[in-house]
């Protein structure tokens, strides 16, 4: 099952009992929101390919005390309407819930216009958001649950393509709690944080060398979870893994969070290049020839041992 | 109901009273708050936006999409009690909860505005709720001519227009200038009107400036019981001469103390 039709399941369940939420897409579907709209017609809402325009009416609704869910591919909900997501649930402080599918290069081999490899940046720079990326179905389960419960102004980073599970599973408390931490830490250790897609590939390096890398799933990059400087600041150094553009990518929000803190690691940045990606080949294909192959990112770390 | 002439004073109070404000402050976007009081006027003070005597507070929605000019409501909210006289006195204060932009914490301000183009998107959230909510309140909502050279406008038109938003009111502020200069010489609107009927959304003309024409025109608004558009021929500046359709006032300027007379006599 796709993140996307998990997260539209619970938004459909929670439509049972509270008629209050209303769910806007700018042409984009699903399975689960087929059933949705059949469901529920009147708490959803076709925008048309108006992203902005979606953007301004779900204004509109929050103002009026609705729990609004817009949705979108992710390069277009992130870049097109970006203003009126700042002028709207940001400036108003309103409980508008941006689910945008197909970070990264999910939809390769569509090219840069599909690729949403700036949302990152964007989203984080905006005052009051919450960002989610997850990792795997339970994950998008559990922070639509969270969502629905206590809505707030949240942008929701889901993959286009189907996870696997991460063993053992994620539970309420991650969430909360903003990250997943896989192995003890030490002054010896690099540890590989990273989020959605490339988190399975840290998690593998993880796996197959555990006594030389810790890993972090970072499940909720804003408000930054305080929380982690105190798992991590023992460790050798950090590589930060990121689907994204070089500049303000998880490795800027992870330096200035630890920095917060106080805590100077070694952070080294693992993301895209400083271009467009136009090849062909598959989404594992352009990431290996773009650097973020499981070799690129345990070489990494020799830069880290090479510093001492 | 008052008279054509009560209207006219009361504009005429309004503008002399948000200029004292702007020449304390030396800001505030006086053509284009002056080229639209006559209309927001007869909205409130004819009883087209309704007022809860009990609640002390608007049943209808105004939102102000020219966000720069939406501190024209202030005196109308203070006269109503919504704006505490202590508010307005406050005004031009580094306190105060006026701002020149007006935005939604202000008492009877229902939206953030300042970047142009979003609240026709917004109107339509809120208007698509009253009616999917069978909740009988109206919306309108004021855009600025130059809020069409934006395509977030024409989405959320097309948008309104197919969900047929029967109370949902779309006014339109027409005083043919933008920063630079005459919207016919920097970038052609024209036709305004074919362009909005050419959606299928009913339009009326009327002359923003003439209360008879805007009272006649928000009655048959009102009776229409469909999406609708009034397109409002308006004076960047009305009411002071040496401001009437210049495209500087659309910001502060200074003034010297003779002008600053002649204002103050053009709105007494």
């Amino acid at each position: 099952m796709l993140q996307r039709d998990i997260f539209i399941t619970e938004i459909t369940k929670s439509l049972e009992k509270d008629k209050n939420i209303f769910f806007l897409s700018a042409d984009f579907g699903a399975a689960a929101l087929d059933e949705l709209r059949d469901k529920y017609p009147e708490n959803f809402l076709h925008c048309g390919i108006s992203e902005q325009a979606m953007m301004d009416v779900a204004t509109g609704l929050a103002l009026e005390g609705k729990k609004v869910f817009v949705y979108a591919m992710a390069p277009f909900l992130s870049l097109r309407s970006i203003e009126q997501t700042k002028c709207g649930p940001g400036l108003m402080n309103l409980p508008i819930c941006l689910i945008s599918v197909g970070i990264g290069l999910g939809y390769a081999d569509s090219g840069p216009t599909h690729y949403s490899t700036e949302d990152f940046a964007c989203f984080n720079a905006i005052i009051g958001t919450n960002v989610y990326t997850p990792s795997d179905n339970i994950t998008t389960k559990l922070i639509a649950k969270i969502i629905l419960n206590e809505p707030k102004f949240s942008y929701v980073r889901l993959d286009r393509d189907s996870l696997p599970l991460i063993n053992p599973e994620t539970v309420n408390s991650d969430i909360k709690r903003g990250f997943r931490i896989f192995g003890d830490v030490d002054t010896k250790k690099i540890v590989i944080i990273s989020h959605g897609k490339m988190f399975h590939k840290c998690f593998e390096i993880y796996k197959s060398e555990p006594k030389k890398f810790t890993c972090v799933d970072m499940i909720r990059s804003k408000p930054f979870p305080n929380e982690l400087s105190k798992f991590i600041n023992k460790c050798k150094g950090i590589i930060v893994v990121d689907e994204q553009s070089p500049s303000g990518n998880l490795s800027s929000c992870i330096f200035e969070g630890l920095s917060n803190q106080n805590y100077f690691p070694k952070i080294i940045s693992k993301s895209l290049p400083e271009r467009y990606v136009f090849e062909n080949g598959g989404r594992d294909y352009l990431l290996d020839i773009n650097g973020l192959s499981i070799k690129d990112i345990k070489e990494t770390s020799n830069r880290i041992n090479n510093a001492d | 109901m008052l008279k054509i002439n009560d209207l006219e004073n009361i504009s005429k109070k309004y503008r002399l009273d948000l200029f004292e404000k702007f020449l304390l402050m030396k800001q505030g976007h006086v053509g284009s708050i002056f080229s639209m009081m006559d209309i927001v006027v007869a909205m409130y003070h004819c009883g087209y936006v309704r007022f809860d005597e009990k609640t002390k507070s608007f049943l209808d929605k105004v939102l102000i999409s020219k966000g720069h000019a939406t501190s024209a409501l202030y005196p109308i909210l203070k006269d109503f009690g919504v704006i505490p006289q202590k508010e307005w006195d406050n005004w031009g204060h580094k306190d105060s909860i006026l701002r020149v932009f007006g935005n939604n914490k202000i008492p009877g301000i229902e939206v953030t505005s300042g970047s142009l183009g979003h609240c026709v998107g917004v109107g339509s959230g809120m208007a698509i709720n009253f009616k999917r909510s069978k909740i009988k309140k109206k919306i309108f909502v004021i855009i600025s001519e130059g809020e069409l050279y934006e395509g977030s406008t024409w989405e959320a038109l097309l948008f309104a227009k197919h969900y047929n938003l029967d109370n949902l009111t779309i006014i339109i502020d027409i005083n043919s200038l933008i920063i630079l200069g005459k919207t016919e010489d920097c970038l052609n609107l024209n036709p305004i009107k074919n362009k909005i009927e050419g959606l299928g959304i009913k339009t009326f003309e009327v002359d923003g400036h003439n209360f008879n024409d805007l009272i006649s025109t928000f009655q048959s608004s009102q009776n229409t019981n469909e999406l609708n558009c009034i397109l409002a021929k308006t004076i960047k500046g009305k009411g002071v001469k040496h401001m009437e359709n210049k495209k500087h006032w659309h910001y502060w300027n200074h003034m010297t103390s003779e002008e600053i007379k002649k204002t103050k006599k053009d709105l007494t």
